[in-house]
C-alpha cells in the first residue's frame, strides 16, 4: 500500500519518525457529512477526507481512504472549544487538595501551565459531549489584572499539546471589596508602569527587582518580576486580556482602558451588555457570557437577559458561551440551543462555539472544518444543541477517541452484569 | 367557604373567646387566584403529567379548574378559545427544590436568608418565615413553565427548618403565596456540609457518624416529647384542667409532626451509603422519608429506593462540586424511575434560580441517558418527574400536577415539543387564569423589577 511505502522510506530517512507516525498513519473519509463549517457558510453535504491531524480536503467527490465513515444524515461540526474553563487544574471544587487555580505568590504572572492534570476525569467526559480543546484559567487573584491562562487539546496525552501563557484575566466591578473606582486606578497605574518596560529590563531579574522598588503600585502590590514578564506580555504582544465585568458603566470604562492602552480585551459575564452593544460593536470587543443566565444575580447584573446573545448578533459582536461549572462546560450546547430559542441565528451559534473562540485567541489552526485545518471533529447523533444528543464519534488532532468515561463506567456497572457482585463487574 | 373568611372568622371567634376549642391557626394560607377566565384550549398535542400522550385534543378550563379533556369538544359560548394547533400541552411544570426566595437575587448577605447555620438542629425555623416575596426570580421561572415550587432551607444543618409549597404567584405576604392544604416539609441534610459547617467550628457534627447520631438524638427527644403531648391529649377534660398543658417547644412541634406524618421529610443525602443509614434511621424511629435530594449516587441504590417508596428528586448532569457528588451518571434519574419494573419515582429538580426555568430540558438530557443505558421510557412518563412526581412529593397532587378532570388548571402551552431546547412556553395558567402570555405585557414584575435601570421602565422590559 501506498501508506506503508511512504512510511517505509520516511523511516529510512528520518528513522524516528517511525513511532509517531505508525500510530496515526491512517486517512479517514467521512462521508455524505451534513457540514457545519463554524465559519460563514450554510450547512452543506460533502465528504471529509482526514490526512495524519488534518483536514486534507472537503468534496462532494469519492475519496479512497483506510476507515470509512458513513455520515448520512448527520450533522459534523468543528470539535467545540471552551474558552473559560477550570479543566485540568480543579478536580472537585470543594477539595483543595485537587485544586491547581490559585497562587499567594504571584499575582499578575501567576501561570496555570504546569499544574495541568492531562488524566483529570473532567477531560473525557467533556471530550464525549464535544468539547476537544479548552482554555484553562487560574481563578482571580488579588490584582485587578493578573493570572496567565493556557491552551490545552483535551486528547489525555501526558505529552500536554497546547499553548502556554496565552491569556491574561482581571475582574472589574462590585464584586470587589475595593471600590471599582480605586480598580481602575491600579488598572491603570499597572499599564502605565506595563508600558514603561523595554525587552532590556524584561530580561534581567535584577533589573526588575529595582524597578518593582521604583515605581510606587508595584512596590505596594508586592509584585515579582514575573508579574512584571506577564504585564510586559500584556502592553506588548498583544496578549488577549479577558476582564470579568458586568454592569454598562464599567463596560465603558473598559473600552475606554482599551483604547488608552492598545489592550486586546475580551469581556467576560457582561450581563448588562445590551445596554452598550453600539460601543462594544464600535470598539471591536467580543464577549464571553452564559446565555442561559438571566438572574440578576448582583446590582451589577441588574439588566441580564435570556434575549442578550440575539441583540449582540443584530450589533455584529463576537460571542463566545460560558458555564458555571468547568465539569460540565460542554453545557454551552445547551446554552447556545437556548439562544437560538431566545432568537440568535444556528450559525451565529455554531460559530460562537467554534470558529470565534479560534480567531479571537489566536488558535487559527482550529476551529473550522477547512481543509488545511488540524481535524478536530465531532460527529453528531443528532442537532448538536439538543442537549439530549451526543456525539457519536469525536476526532482530535485526527484521531479517532475512545468515547469511554468514568461515567459511562459507573453507568454499566449498575446497569449491566447485574448477575456478578458489584465489586466484580466491568 | 374562602380562605379568607376562614382567617376572619377564626380571629374573630378567638378574639371573643379565652378558650382553646378552635385554635386559629397562624401562617395559614390565604392564597386568592387571580380572576378565573373560562377557556378552551383546542386541537393540543398533551402530555398529561400522569405518562399519557395524547393528540388533537382539547382542555377546557372553567372556575380555575379542569373541567373536560378529549377530542372535538363541543365549543361552549362566551369561552376564549386557545388554538394549540402545532403546540404541547403539559401541567404546570413543579420544582421540589427551591431556594428561591431564601436566597433571592441580587445574591446579597442582607437577604441571604436560608441557612440558620448557628445550630446543627433547627427544626424550629421556617423557610416561609425567610422568603422575600419581591424575589424577581419567581417571574423567570415563571417564564420557564413553573406553577408551583417548594422552597427548602439550605444544608448546612443536619435538621435545617421547615420546608414550605407555593403557587408562583408573587404576592405582597408570603401567606397569600402559600399552596392551599399543602402540608410542611421537614428538610435535612447528610454528608459534607453540616460536618464541615460544624467540624470548622470544632463541634459536633466533625464526622458522618456525629451526623448519623445528630438526627437519633433528634428522634430521641422528638419521641419523648410526642409520648407527653398524646398523653396529655388521652386525658379526661377534668383531668387536663388540673395540669398546665405541656410548654410548646417549637423544636420538637416540628419533630413530632414528622413521626405523626402530617410532615414529609426531605432529606438532601449524596452518596448511597448514607442514603441507606439514613432509611434505618426513619426505620427506627417509625417516620417516612419522602425524597432524597440530590443524591448523585442513587443509581447504585435505585431498588432499595422504590422497596421503600422514597423518590429521587435529582440533577440531570451536575458532579463534581464536592466529592460526594464525583459519581454522577446522567441515567440517574432514568435508573431511579425504572427501578423494580418502573416501580421508582424519579424527579427532576433545579436547586437553581436558571435550572428552574428549563426543568424540561434537563428532563429531556436524563430521558435520553436513560435511553442510552437501555431504558425504553416515553416521553409522556418523563414528563411526571417535573409533574407529577414533584407534587406528589410536595403532597399536593391531589390538587395539581396533571392533567385531570377536578384539579387546579396549572396550565402550560409550549410553542413545541417541551422535551426541545428550542420550545418556549407561551402561555402559564394557574388556578385557570393566565399568568403569563409570552411576546405580550403579561409578565409579572416584582416591586425590584421596576424603575431599577431606569425609573420609567422595568428591569426586564426593553
Amino acid at each position: 500500500m501506498k501508506n506503508d511505502w511512504l512510511k517505509i522510506y520516511l523511516v529510512s530517512i528520518f528513522g524516528y519518525a517511525l513511532i509517531a507516525f505508525s500510530v496515526n498513519a491512517q486517512t479517514i473519509v467521512i462521508k455524505n457529512a451534513t457540514i457545519y463549517d463554524g465559519l460563514n457558510n450554510s450547512p452543506f453535504v460533502g465528504n471529509i477526507l482526514i490526512d495524519q491531524n488534518k483536514i486534507k480536503k472537503i468534496s462532494t467527490s469519492n475519496f479512497q481512504a483506510d476507515l470509512v465513515i458513513d455520515a448520512s444524515d448527520k450533522i459534523v461540526t468543528p470539535g467545540f472549544i471552551a474558552t473559560d474553563t477550570q479543566i485540568g487544574i480543579v478536580e472537585i471544587g470543594a477539595l483543595s487538595v485537587t485544586r491547581d487555580d490559585s497562587s499567594n505568590m504571584y499575582k499578575i504572572g501567576f501561570s496555570i501551565f504546569n499544574g495541568f492534570n492531562p488524566n483529570s476525569t473532567l477531560i473525557p467526559w467533556n471530550r464525549s459531549n464535544g468539547i476537544t480543546s479548552a482554555i484553562t484559567l487560574p481563578n482571580n487573584t488579588s490584582s485587578p489584572i493578573g493570572g496567565l491562562g493556557s491552551f490545552f487539546v483535551l486528547d489525555s496525552k501526558l505529552d500536554v499539546t497546547g499553548t502556554s501563557d496565552m491569556v491574561m484575566i482581571g475582574e472589574f466591578g462590585g464584586s470587589s471589596s475595593k471600590s471599582r473606582a480605586e480598580q481602575f486606578s491600579m488598572i491603570e497605574d499597572l499599564l502605565v508602569l506595563a508600558s514603561s518596560l523595554s525587552k532590556s529590563d524584561i530580561n534581567s531579574d535584577l533589573e526588575l527587582s529595582s524597578l518593582i522598588d521604583e515605581w510606587a503600585i508595584s512596590n505596594a502590590m508586592d509584585l515579582h518580576p514575573r508579574d512584571l514578564r506577564a504585564l510586559y506580555k500584556l502592553v506588548n504582544e498583544n496578549l488577549p486580556l479577558i476582564i470579568k465585568s458586568h454592569r454598562a458603566s464599567d463596560l465603558l470604562k473598559l473600552i475606554e482602558l482599551k483604547e488608552k492602552f492598545n489592550l486586546n480585551i475580551v469581556i467576560m459575564g457582561a450581563q448588562e451588555a445590551s445596554l452598550v452593544t453600539a460601543k462594544l460593536a464600535e470598539h471591536n470587543i467580543p464577549l464571553i457570557f452564559d446565555p442561559m443566565n438571566n438572574i440578576p444575580e448582583s446590582f451589577d447584573e441588574l439588566a441580564s437577559n435570556i434575549q442578550m446573545a440575539s441583540k449582540l448578533e443584530e450589533a455584529g459582536i463576537q460571542m463566545m458561551f460560558t458555564v458555571s461549572r468547568s465539569h460540565n462546560y460542554h453545557l454551552i450546547r445547551q446554552g447556545a440551543g437556548v439562544a437560538v430559542a431566545n432568537g440568535l441565528s444556528y450559525g451565529a451559534a455554531i460559530r460562537s462555539l467554534t470558529s470565534t473562540p479560534a480567531k479571537v485567541f489566536g488558535i487559527e489552526d482550529r476551529g473550522a472544518i477547512e481543509s488545511g485545518k488540524i481535524a478536530d471533529l465531532i460527529i453528531w447523533e443528532a442537532d448538536p444543541l439538543e442537549p439530549s444528543s451526543m456525539p457519536e464519534y469525536v476526532f482530535i488532532n485526527g484521531e479517532n477517541i475512545d468515547l469511554t468515561t468514568r461515567s459511562s463506567r459507573l453507568r454499566d456497572r449498575y446497569t449491566k452484569k447485574l448477575d456478578k457482585p458489584v465489586i466484580y463487574r466491568d | 367557604m374562602t380562605n379568607q373568611l376562614k382567617i376572619t372568622l377564626c380571629c374573630t371567634f378567638l378574639f371573643f373567646s379565652s378558650i382553646n376549642v378552635l385554635q386559629c391557626k397562624p401562617f395559614e394560607s390565604t392564597y386568592q387566584p387571580l380572576p378565573a377566565e373560562k377557556i378552551l384550549i383546542t386541537n393540543a398535542s398533551i402530555y398529561d403529567g400522569d405518562g399519557n400522550e395524547f393528540k388533537n385534543t382539547d382542555v377546557l378550563v372553567q372556575d380555575g379548574k379542569i373541567i373536560a379533556i378529549g377530542e372535538d369538544l363541543p365549543v361552549p359560548e362566551d369561552f376564549r378559545i386557545i388554538d394549540a394547533t402545532g403546540k404541547w400541552v403539559t401541567p404546570g411544570i413543579i420544582d421540589i427544590h427551591s431556594h428561591m426566595g431564601v436566597y433571592p437575587a441580587p445574591g446579597v448577605r442582607t437577604s441571604s436568608d436560608g441557612n440558620e447555620a448557628t445550630s446543627p438542629v433547627t427544626a424550629d425555623v421556617w423557610a416561609e418565615h425567610s422568603m422575600w416575596v419581591q424575589d424577581p426570580q419567581y417571574a423567570l421561572a415563571l417564564t420557564g413553565g413553573v406553577t408551583a415550587f417548594h422552597v427548602l432551607p439550605g444544608s448546612a444543618n443536619l435538621i435545617g427548618g421547615r420546608g414550605v409549597t407555593v403557587k408562583n404567584l408573587q404576592r405582597t405576604t408570603i401567606n397569600s403565596m402559600k399552596f392551599p392544604d399543602a402540608p410542611h416539609s421537614l428538610k435535612m441534610a447528610c454528608g459534607e456540609n453540616p460536618k464541615r459547617v460544624y467540624g470548622n467550628r470544632g463541634q459536633a457534627p466533625s464526622t458522618r457518624m456525629g451526623n448519623a447520631a445528630g438526627y437519633r438524638k433528634s428522634w430521641i427527644q422528638a419521641e419523648g416529647y410526642l409520648r407527653k403531648i398524646t398523653e396529655y391529649e388521652k386525658k379526661s377534660e377534668e383531668a387536663k384542667e388540673l395540669e398546665y398543658a405541656p410548654r410548646r417547644d417549637l423544636e420538637m412541634e416540628t419533630l413530632a409532626g414528622v413521626l405523626k406524618g402530617e410532615i414529609l421529610v426531605h432529606n438532601h443525602c449524596y452518596r448511597a451509603d448514607e442514603m441507606a443509614t439514613m432509611i434505618d434511621i426513619a426505620k427506627e424511629f417509625n417516620y417516612k422519608i419522602t425524597a432524597f435530594h440530590h443524591g448523585v449516587e442513587a443509581y447504585k441504590i435505585a431498588d432499595l429506593l422504590a422497596d421503600n417508596g422514597i423518590c429521587g428528586a435529582l440533577w440531570a448532569d451536575w458532579w463534581g462540586f464536592k466529592h460526594e457528588a464525583y459519581d454522577m451518571v446522567q441515567a440517574n434519574i432514568a435508573i431511579v424511575d425504572q427501578a423494580r419494573n418502573g416501580k421508582g419515582c424519579a424527579i427532576v429538580h433545579s436547586d437553581d434560580a436558571i435550572g428552574i426555568q428549563h426543568l424540561n430540558q434537563e428532563a429531556s438530557k436524563s430521558l435520553a441517558a436513560g435511553r442510552r443505558a437501555g431504558f425504553d421510557i416515553s416521553e409522556a412518563r418523563a414528563m411526571k418527574w417535573i409533574t407529577s412526581n414533584p407534587a406528589k412529593a410536595a403532597g399536593i397532587y391531589d390538587q395539581t400536577g396533571s392533567l385531570q378532570v377536578g384539579k387546579n388548571a396549572d396550565i402550560v402551552v409550549w410553542s413545541k415539543n417541551p422535551f426541545s431546547v428550542y420550545a418556549l412556553a407561551e402561555k402559564v395558567f394557574i388556578d385557570g387564569a393566565m399568568a403569563y402570555n409570552r411576546g405580550t405585557d403579561l409578565l409579572p414584575a416584582s416591586d425590584f423589577d421596576i424603575g431599577i435601570i431606569s425609573p420609567t421602565k422595568n428591569r426586564t422590559q426593553e
